[in-house]
């Protein structure tokens, strides 16, 4: 099977959304600061419920935040 | 060669067998970006550990010089230097504990303090403890054996090392996981 990777657009979603702090939506999804520095910056995957609250938090679909890559 | 030269070689193989492992097996990671003049906020696990490894090491280095000063076997016939000795280490012992008793007690009571990333890093922390016990026993059992060749026994004062420093070897590797975790995911 093709490894893949897991990229996100929450940084811009919280530009979209009134430049919300990662503080914030740390705050509003249930995580610290620091993983959502991580999620954002690819270093980390996050489970299934995690990215279905930030989903949430956001309005949007799953896959309008986060994308599956498959690598070539 | 000597006792401890063969000791050192010991655990420079096997941690260079390690360390090509890891290298190869590990998927790069990006860096972690931060706007100039921030740094990446600790977690509350993160901190914990690092004052458990600052404060637990001190008693433990404090123990190990009592040893290395009067040598084993003295050492081991001194009831007063054994019994402080033996407070030191299970001081050491106790405070090295401390990350894992509180955190899975965070992790149990989902009060905010740990967040998925830190459970996952916590569940993983006693990943490298069997191999960190197997280093030391190898570096105890070359050392022992090289050193007592052809003697009819060798002195119990070392059974009792071995089992302290096995004990606080996999406690101190399962600490420093920890925060490696932190800084690798």
């Amino acid at each position: 099977m093709p490894r893949a990777t897991i990229t996100n657009h929450i940084r811009r979603l919280r530009f979209d959304a009134g430049e919300m702090t990662q503080q914030a939506l740390a705050e509003a999804v249930g995580c610290t600061r620091q993983t959502i520095i991580v999620l954002e910056q690819g270093r980390y995957v996050p489970s299934l419920a995690l990215a279905f609250r930030i989903a949430h938090t956001f309005n949007r679909t799953i896959e309008e935040v986060f994308e599956l890559v498959e690598d070539r | 060669m000597s006792v401890i030269l063969w000791a050192i070689l010991a655990i420079v193989v096997v941690l260079a067998i390690l360390a090509v492992t890891t290298r190869h097996t590990r998927t790069a990671l990006p860096p972690i970006e931060l706007p100039p003049g921030e740094t990446l906020p600790t977690a509350p696990l993160q901190r914990l550990v690092r004052w458990s490894l600052a404060l637990g090491l001190l008693p433990l280095i404090a123990a190990a010089s009592i040893v290395a000063s009067v040598g084993p076997v003295a050492y081991d016939g001194d009831d007063t230097l054994r019994l402080l000795g033996t407070m030191l280490l299970i001081t050491s012992m106790a405070v090295l504990v401390i990350p894992m008793v509180l955190g899975g007690a965070w992790a149990g009571r989902d009060d905010g303090r740990l967040d998925e990333r830190d459970r996952a890093i916590l569940t993983r922390a006693p990943t490298g403890q069997a191999a960190a016990m197997l280093v030391v026993l190898a570096a105890w059992i070359i050392a022992l054996q090289e050193s007592y060749r052809g003697a009819p026994g060798i002195p119990e004062a070392y059974l009792y090392l071995m089992f302290w420093s096995c004990l606080l070897v996999s406690l101190i590797v399962s600490n420093a996981s920890i925060l490696l975790a932190y800084r690798r995911s």
